[in-house]
């Protein structure tokens, strides 16, 4: 099939929740029998050692099923180095098929996957790899509490994410974090013109400045939850910073920072429910100033 | 911040030898942290420290003769932390 099997060791999701999942095992186990290794998530996460002499044999192939990226995320904490990334929910997109709850592959699912293989398989460079990992870790989707003051609703994450009282988010995962403004903020400030990052590299202290935002009506700064190291800032909102507004919690974030002290900073942090009462309490307490 | 916000001094400060009273700051301010005096010559005072947010130096931004400060950030983290220590320890947190 034009790609060299027998230097590849596939970490598959273990394909029990959806479809995708179920199609990205079947795909795996369809490399195995073309010369590749067989890494089992389950047994890997249990016993590591047993895979140590399989995974320096060849090359690593990760194979997500959905964008979830269980798969992904277990190589990553094991530190092991993905040299090839496939994610099944996104070939079937590119085909215009939708992926099924259920997860027993539909008839002819799988063949059209192992049609798009040869060329997926050499597409996947290993430069984009570390920001294309980074946007799987942040990318899920985030459920939300919300609440109502006078014509005004608000959205809180239920969980994920921590606040600091000026209303600025840090959403940790593992020893990063990114960092945006909460809801609270894009609707008090009104539609967000423009977005001034940090520098890449930068030191930032907890509180400290981690660029700024500016509004048709004000200007502020936004307020780091942790300190750290700047790694990566939203190169998409200073193009369009009205993300902020239509999307305060996920693509509005900012600025993404190498943690540095999580443990003893987050203690003087509002979690999520935290966050929730002592928004409401505030935004309350405004209307009732503002309207009696 | 797990500290009484009595205990934590940070707020704007004025600098009165800049400060042209144009009252940005002020009508900026949602927090009520300014308060104008007409009749006397300070027209501007800090009359509410206690409500101004923690951290925030909004409306510094505002003020185009730049006469307000606000402590170091650096500094008022520790005290923070220090503190939050105390009051674990048994201190009391008043």
């Amino acid at each position: 099939m034009g790609v060299e099997m027998d230097k590849l060791v596939v970490l598959p999701c273990n394909g029990l929740d959806k479809e995708a999942g179920a199609l990205a095992r079947e795909l795996s186990l369809h490399l195995t029998r073309q010369g590749a290794k067989l890494v089992c998530p389950v047994l890997y996460q249990r016993s590591p050692a047993r895979y140590k002499k399989d995974l320096a044999w060849g090359e690593l192939l990760v194979i997500d099923g959905c964008k979830t990226g269980c798969a992904s995320k277990l190589a990553r904490e094991r530190g092991l180095k993905i040299a090839r990334r496939l994610n099944v929910a996104e070939m079937l997109d590119k085909m215009g098929i939708k992926g099924q709850k259920d997860p027993v592959p539909e008839t002819g699912h799988l063949s059209a996957l192992l049609s798009l293989l040869p060329d997926m398989l050499l597409l996947r460079k290993e430069e984009e790899e570390e920001e294309r990992f980074e946007e799987i870790l942040f990318s899920e989707s985030v459920e939300m509490k919300e609440f109502m003051v006078g014509k005004f609703l608000f959205k809180v994450p239920v969980a994920g994410y921590y606040f600091n009282e000026n209303d600025c988010w840090a959403r940790v995962e593992g020893n990063l974090a990114r960092l945006g403004v909460s809801d609270y903020v894009q609707q008090s400030a009104a539609d967000m013109v423009f977005f001034d990052p940090p520098e890449i590299g930068a030191e930032i202290d907890q509180f400290g400045e981690a660029g700024s935002l500016e509004s048709t009506k004000t200007a502020l700064d936004i307020i780091s939850p942790f300190s750290g190291k700047v790694k990566a800032v939203n190169h998409r909102l200073v193009e369009n910073p009205e993300l902020v507004n239509l999307d305060p919690y996920l693509q509005g974030w900012a600025v993404e920072l190498e943690l540095a002290d999580f443990s003893s900073e987050r203690e003087l942090l509002m979690d999520c429910n935290e966050y929730y009462s002592y928004l409401r309490e505030k935004v309350e307490r405004e209307f009732r100033e503002k309207y009696g | 911040m797990g500290v009484p916000r009595s205990k934590i001094p940070w707020c704007p400060e004025i600098d009165y030898d800049k400060c042209d009273f144009c009252m940005e700051c002020d009508k900026f301010c949602p927090h009520r942290v300014f308060e104008r005096r007409e009749n006397e010559e300070r027209k501007l005072v800090v009359a509410h420290p206690e409500n101004c947010v923690v951290f925030c130096r909004a409306c510094a931004k505002t003020c185009a003769p730049d006469a307000l400060s606000f402590p170091d950030k650096k500094e008022i983290t520790a005290l923070i932390k220090r503190l939050r220590e105390e009051g674990k320890s048994g201190g009391g947190d008043g």
